[in-house]
């Protein structure tokens, strides 16, 4: 019976030199069998100078011929001992005890002093890619177990499995076909290391692998990676409680009081002892557990689910339960995405002693050997925004996790090394709305967004792009915000009907159980480093859109209500989308007309694009045919030489965190130069109008869309091709919204201040003229006019077109100079 | 011919353990565990052989709430379900020896002989491993689709004259389903009385509950069907089979947990837990099917002859007609409607799906026209459900399907349906009220469901979109807002006229019609309709890409429904009558 109850390797339990855990890593007893606790003490305290020493107990524990073995050999999968095949299939594998050479674990290909030199050879002279292969430090797990001995604080030690590939193919593999056994050893040869270096040092230090060379999904688990090595990502959906568990029993007999030696776990279960150890009582059934005796271990079931992206259309999520021990306990929350390496193993289904039926069912669990979390949701959320030089480091450690993930790379570079990636990127985004190529364009430029700059005295310069869409109903433009957000990190989406101040910004409100006041965030301040969309921006109340000021321009918000002050981040790219105050747009009058929107915010969106519903036989011919084709050709055919999404996010992401261009020399002239030629076009000559065409923020603006665009090429330096494409977008949207239809000129005054410089200088015209008309026609305190009779005069003696409302301004103006008095329609001069 | 050592239907294990062991004798160098695992070993090959060739079909009982009573644990059954939720993979020891025999565990619970003590741990390291499915009864699945048979295996069933078991309640079973299809007009009516009543009552009582997952009192009986090597990604969420399979079934109430580790067991533990094999069977499938609509209807004796196409239409059209209270023009809308199909997805554009809001429901109307209507798509469609949306309904049901980690369960929602179902939303009754949050986010469902035909499924972390592919009918006081269909048309009914009964002959042609038609392919010919649309574009500029898109839906339905594949201009004269008259109608 003794060899079939010992399914696991490391409880050899019958003997009381057996070791408890059901996972190795985990336990902190040692692994090799010490006769006692107390022996294993005396041991660890006299370590022989010899460095050969540690392999003294190995090989006494592991020999061929001892129980150990044979509780090595039954689960093995090569077959049960009783099957002639597994043994034919062992081969040479298999010693015989009379053989003293090689020696290896029963079933397996592992010869114990071999596997214990190699795992010896890489800790003692693994060097990392950054250490001097040749110098005379230690090498990097050297390294790291001189650090756990010096703080004493660890337990464990994390080893990449990459560095055990790189450094010894065949040890990888072997750890990873058969972790039970090489684990063991592992840690055997850690401890013997640690007794050496600090024979003083009492805890046990266990290696705990991490980043396998290739993961798993939970879906392909399956029979065959039964007791190997495994790495499965995913969600953690729930957790248990905290479950103590009886790492050693100590029992007590009733009736002569001898205390039994430790009992360990076996198999999940303590065995309790029928009758008394003494020779001299023999009692039956006479043994109780000593509670404050027995030694405890943490223990945590966890489920982990596969995460959305992984589980194909149609399907349910897979789960599978993790056992987390002593330090892991609670190192993972619900919710949180992780990357768990561990052993992969299956546990018969136990019938109680009624059952007569015997169960075939195995319940499969993973003893977790590691845990890292991987927060990816919505792709790379951290830090697109901003340099981070100390991030450095850990972007090794938690990136290039995978030869995919370089893989991905390399494709990614590839693509961007292609001369019409910004068509193409073009293309790629919202394929299914036609038309609107440079609409397109801009919102790619946010999408991939410019550098910040923070300047030394904590003032910072937003790399953010806002863009403002206004449009005729039915121009699609709620669905590219839709797709915007789909598309950007952390989207968030929002209606300007519904949002309020508080919604969009931050509110305060008080916790319903503690009373206390608490902060929450709302839209704006999370889509922190991402795209805010916010659809019917004209709708938005007032007061709402107000808030909006400092957060498009410091890209903070700033609370200062019941007792809490605060700033939070809000670096948010805005784009926001209206629509014009009489539903369709107005061609005879502005900008600022024809959205009602203060000039103040307008000027903080550095594109404006006017997307206007024009007849146009084209278009209307091109939408015509792609509604038909839409339903009368396959789908498949439609999309034509596009990025899908997962690329295009994928190529965004990775653009906004690894490539941060600079300017060029080049780049840096010919924004000068533009600048200023743009600047002077407002001066006509001759002309006594001054028209200001571009402002300190256009300038901004043109640095931000040049960034986005060299990013776009993954290209480290903004040459002038971007800054010439940047000046391009920017006239486009310019000239649809910032254009003075009077004169047909680009007048930024339109923007910032609502009235064009042509349309002032009719004002001032107009006011001039009544000035001279009240002047000349009305006497000092003489009868008063009507007002349609001055318009009529005035009509007469100019040439331009006046407006009642025109001239209502000018008298508003001439009232307030003291001139006129206005009642109702009559105008009487003072 | 002498026949089998084994009854198929009455043991079907007797068949599963006599091929495994020839299967093992005729390979004895090779280890049966390793050498069997994930494929068939020949056991499959004599149930087909046995069920469609041999004509054995007609002996296997279907399992259902009224049938579960008599049909003895393992044996074999037949059951239709809707994939309701996966509950992923089991382990278990595929084949293990017995002294010098070799038994296998497949197709079965337990193992049937005993298991040598401690063996579990030597065959640990070559399991096999089954998937497992929870499946319920079609949500919404009419009472006359029910017992239906595939044609071509209901044909067997007539002529083949199988019955050597003097299975008389069987037989009883078959002559039940004859009367079903060619029975007299009333008794089918007063089945179908019952029978949807029953249905939306029983899904209606239970939304209110939060879900009908477990099985109350036998009325609606949901299976955990374990199935062996099929690949997961054939089996769908939401995906209707026939399963021929081991029924297994333990009424005594089984003591799961005994142990001290009951900590422990609770978290390892499958969703399995939760649905004791003392309340829920366990079906073992041999065979499977994905069915599909045309599953469910049976063809009528000629095909396709396309005058025969115009005039099923016409007869159709004018049941439509008359059910509408000779609203000719709400009749050709409806037809439209139940013809309509999702076709493609392009981005956040779905083609071919039409849904359809019929206004100027108030009470009285409501009360009439409602009724008929639904009860007129209940006769045609298979799967039909019908909503009446109420402040108090959007309050307290819970539409949308939610994953319960801590049971590892998905509890359906009412809006887990099968591909293919009609739901009818009845908005008439829906009073001024406050909606609170669970009301908000229900309407949202729907509007999204209409919108988009995708419901959210909530996995408490996140969310996930499946494709719904149902169409929607809205009957509403003035046009819905929480439901924004397609094609808006205001209600006019001439005549509160009495119905004429459909015979079953018409009806099943009908049924047919729908369904083949649906399924007819687009052929292109786009040049026409860019002219034209061109031309309407500029006629009025405030026509939108999505009008343009429901323009064209009609009129390729309407050329559809006349079973032509390509849009002549004589439908697109016909469409653009339509629209004018709705127009008309609008203002």
């Amino acid at each position: 019976m003794a060899s079939s109850d010992y399914s696991s390797p490391y409880g050899p339990p019958s003997s009381p030199d057996g070791h408890s855990s059901p996972i190795p890593n985990t336990d902190s007893s040692p692994p090799i069998p010490p006769s006692t606790n107390g022996g294993r003490r005396r041991r660890r305290r006299t370590p022989t100078p010899n460095p050969n020493s540690y392999q003294t107990p190995t090989r006494s524990s592991i020999p061929p011929t001892s129980p150990l073995s044979n509780t090595f050999s039954t689960p093995r999968r090569r077959g049960t001992p009783s099957t002639p095949l597994s043994a034919s299939d062992a081969g040479d594998e298999f010693s015989d005890p009379a053989d003293p050479t090689p020696v290896f674990v029963w079933g397996t290909n592992i010869s114990v002093p071999d596997v214990n030199a190699a795992i010896l050879r890489f800790l003692r002279n693994f060097r990392g890619p950054h250490d001097d292969p040749d110098s005379l430090e230690q090498g990097k797990y050297m390294r790291a177990i001189d650090r756990i001995i010096k703080s004493e604080a660890g337990e464990s030690v994390d080893v990449d499995a990459h560095d055990v590939f790189d450094y010894d193919p065949d040890l990888y593999a072997k750890m990873v076909r058969y972790p039970l056994e090489v684990l063991v050893i592992f840690e055997l040869v850690l401890m013997d290391m640690v007794a050496r270096l600090d024979p003083s040092y009492e805890k046990h230090i266990q290696p705990r692998i991490f980043n396998l060379k290739s993961s798993v999904s939970m879906r392909n688990l399956n029979p065959s990676d039964i007791e190997k090595m495994v790495s499965v990502k995913g969600m953690i959906i729930r957790c248990s409680s905290i479950i103590p568990v009886v790492k050693e029993a100590v029992f007590r007999c009733l009736i002569c009081g001898y205390y039994s030696d430790p009992v360990l776990l076996d198999r999940g279960r303590i065995n309790e002892p029928t009758r008394c150890g003494r020779q001299e009582c023999l009692a039956l059934n006479s043994m109780t557990l000593v509670h404050n005796r027995c030694s405890f271990t943490d223990k945590q079931i966890v489920k982990l689910q596969e995460t959305p992206d992984e589980i194909p259309e149609g399907g349910t999520p897979h789960t599978v339960s993790i056992i987390m021990h002593g330090k892991l306990v609670d190192s993972g929350k619900p919710g949180d995405r992780v990357e768990i390496t561990g052993v992969y193993r299956a546990m018969s289904v136990r019938v109680g002693p009624t059952q007569r039926t015997v169960k075939s069912l195995f319940k499969t669990y993973i003893d977790c050997l590691h845990l890292k979390k991987t927060d990816k949701s919505r792709l790379h959320i951290e830090d697109p925004m901003e340099r981070d030089d100390n991030s450095s480091t850990k972007r090794t450690a938690s990136e290039d996790d995978s030869l995919d993930y370089e893989d991905k790379v390399e494709k990614l570079k590839e693509l961007a090394k292609q001369p019409d990636i910004y068509d193409r990127l073009t293309r790629s985004l919202a394929p299914n709305i036609w038309e609107l190529d440079d609409v397109k364009r801009g919102l790619l430029c946010q999408l991939f967004g410019g550098s910040a700059v923070k300047l030394q005295l904590g003032t910072s310069c937003r790399g953010d792009i806002n863009i403002l869409l206004v449009g005729d109903p039915g121009t699609s433009k709620s669905q590219l915000l839709q797709y915007m957000h789909k598309l950007s990190p952390r989207g968030i989406y929002t209606s300007g009907r519904g949002s309020s101040a508080v919604g969009l910004t931050a509110y305060v409100t008080k916790d319903p159980e503690t009373g206390e006041t608490v902060l929450e965030s709302g839209a704006l301040v999370l889509s922190d480093r991402g795209v805010c969309c916010i659809d019917e921006f004209d709708k938005m109340s007032e007061n709402a859109r107000s808030m909006l000021h400092e957060v498009m321009e410091q890209q903070t918000v700033s609370i200062a209500k019941a007792g809490i002050i605060a700033s939070l981040n809000a670096r948010t790219s805005v784009l926001a989308c209206a629509n014009p105050s009489g539903s369709r747009y107005n061609p005879r009058l502005s900008v600022i007309d024809n959205i009602h929107l203060p000039p103040t915010l307008l000027s903080r969106f550095d594109l404006i694009y006017l997307i206007l519903d024009k007849p146009d036989e084209h278009t209307d011919r091109r939408l015509a045919k792609h509604i038909v084709a839409l339903h009368f050709e396959n789908p498949e055919s439609i999309v034509h030489d596009v990025l899908d999404l997962p690329t295009l996010t994928a190529y965004i992401s990775y653009a906004r965190k690894h490539v941060h261009p600079q300017l060029s020399e080049e780049a840096a002239e010919k924004l000068v130069c533009g600048y200023v030629e743009m600047r002077k076009r407002g001066n006509f000559p001759g002309s006594g109008k001054k028209v200001i065409t571009a402002t300190a923020r256009q300038i901004e603006s043109l640095i931000r869309l040049s960034e986005a665009l060299a990013r776009m090429r993954f290209s480290e330096w903004v040459n002038g091709k971007d800054v010439d494409e940047a000046f391009r977008l920017l006239e486009v949207a310019m000239q649809q919204s910032a254009t003075d239809h009077a004169t047909g000129t680009i007048d930024m005054d339109l923007i910032t201040t609502g009235i064009s410089a042509s349309e002032r200088m009719r004002r001032e015209n107009l006011l001039t003229a009544t000035r001279n008309l009240v002047m000349d026609k009305m006497q000092l305190g003489g009868p008063s006019t009507r007002l349609t009779e001055l318009l009529e005069e005035l009509r007469k003696q100019n040439s331009f077109e006046v407006h009642l409302n025109d001239l209502r301004n000018a008298l508003a103006t001439l009232m307030s100079e003291g001139i006129v008095s206005l009642h109702g329609d009559s105008v009487k001069r003072i | 011919m002498v026949g089998p050592l084994y009854d198929f239907v009455a043991n079907p294990f007797g068949a599963v353990r006599l091929s495994f062991e020839q299967a093992v004798a005729a390979s004895p160098a090779v280890d049966p565990v390793a050498a069997f695992a994930g494929k068939d070993w020949g056991a499959l090959d004599l149930f087909r052989d046995f069920l469609l060739e041999k004509g054995g079909l007609s002996q296997v009982p279907i399992l259902d709430a009224s049938s579960r009573q008599w049909i003895q644990p393992n044996s074999l059954v037949r059951f239709r379900g809707m994939v309701q939720d996966m509950l992923g993979k089991e382990l278990y020891i595929g084949a293990f020896q017995d002294g010098s025999n070799w038994r296998t565990n497949k197709y079965s619970d337990g193992a049937l002989f005993p298991m040598p003590a401690g063996c579990q741990s030597a065959y640990e390291s070559n399991l096999w491993e089954r998937l497992l499915l929870h499946c319920v009864p079609v949500p919404g699945h009419n009472s006359w689709a029910m017992h239906s048979t595939p044609p071509q295996v209901f044909r067997n069933v007539m002529d083949n004259s199988m019955y050597e078991h003097g299975e008389k309640r069987q037989r009883d079973e078959e002559i039940d389903e004859n009367n079903e299809h060619g029975g007299s007009p009333s008794s089918k009516k007063q089945k179908e009385g019952e029978h949807p009543c029953q249905l939306n009552h029983s899904s209606q009582g239970s939304l209110v509950q939060g879900g009908f997952s477990e099985p109350r009192n036998g009325a609606s009986l949901s299976c955990v069907i374990k199935m062996y090597d099929t690949p997961e990604c054939d089996l769908k969420l939401n995906d209707v089979f026939e399963f021929i399979a081991i029924y297994t079934f333990d009424p005594e109430v089984v003591a799961y947990k005994e142990d001290a580790d009951d900590l422990m067991d609770d978290l390892l533990d499958d969703p399995l837990m939760h649905l004791p094999p003392s309340k829920v069977p366990r079906l073992h499938c041999l065979i499977c099917r994905k069915l599909a609509i045309q599953d469910f209807v049976s063809s009528p004796l000629s095909v396709e002859l396309p005058s025969m196409i115009k005039g099923i239409r016409g007869s159709l059209l004018s049941h439509l007609t008359q059910v509408l209270g000779n609203d000719g023009l709400a009749g050709e809308c409806l037809l439209l409607h139940l013809l309509s199909r999702l076709r493609a997805r392009v981005d956040a554009v779905s083609v071919g799906k039409l849904s359809l809001n019929l206004t100027g429901f108030n009470g009285e109307t409501a009360s009439i026209f409602g009724n008929r209507i639904t009860s007129a798509i209940q006769s045609l469609l298979p799967f039909s459900q019908y909503i009446p949306l109420t402040v108090d309904y959007l309050n307290t049901a819970t539409l949308q399907p939610k994953k319960n980690n801590q049971t590892g369960r998905l509890i359906p929602g009412v809006l887990q349906l099968a591909q293919g179902t009609h739901l009818t939303i009845d908005e008439s009754h829906l009073q001024p009220g406050n909606l609170d949050s669970n009301g908000v986010h229900n309407a949202r469902l729907l509007k999204k469901l209409i919108e988009q035909l995708s419901v959210e499924y909530d996995f408490e972390f996140y969310t996930s979109e499946m494709t719904a592919d149902v169409q929607l009918l809205i009957l509403s006081d003035g046009k819905s807002n929480i439901m924004p269909a397609d094609l808006v048309l205001p209600f006019c009914p001439n005549a509160v006229n009495s119905i004429a009964n459909p015979s079953p002959e018409e009806l099943q042609s009908w049924r047919w019609y729908l369904d083949t038609l649906r399924s007819l392919p687009y052929s292109s010919q786009p040049d026409l309709h860019q002219d034209e649309l061109v031309a309407a574009m500029r006629e009025d500029r405030s026509l939108g890409c999505q009008q343009l898109n429901r323009w064209l839906t009609m009129a390729r339905l309407i050329s559809v429904s006349f079973g032509e594949e390509e849009l002549s201009l004589e439908h697109w004269q016909m469409f653009k009558e339509i629209e004018r008259l709705r127009k008309e109608r609008i203002k």
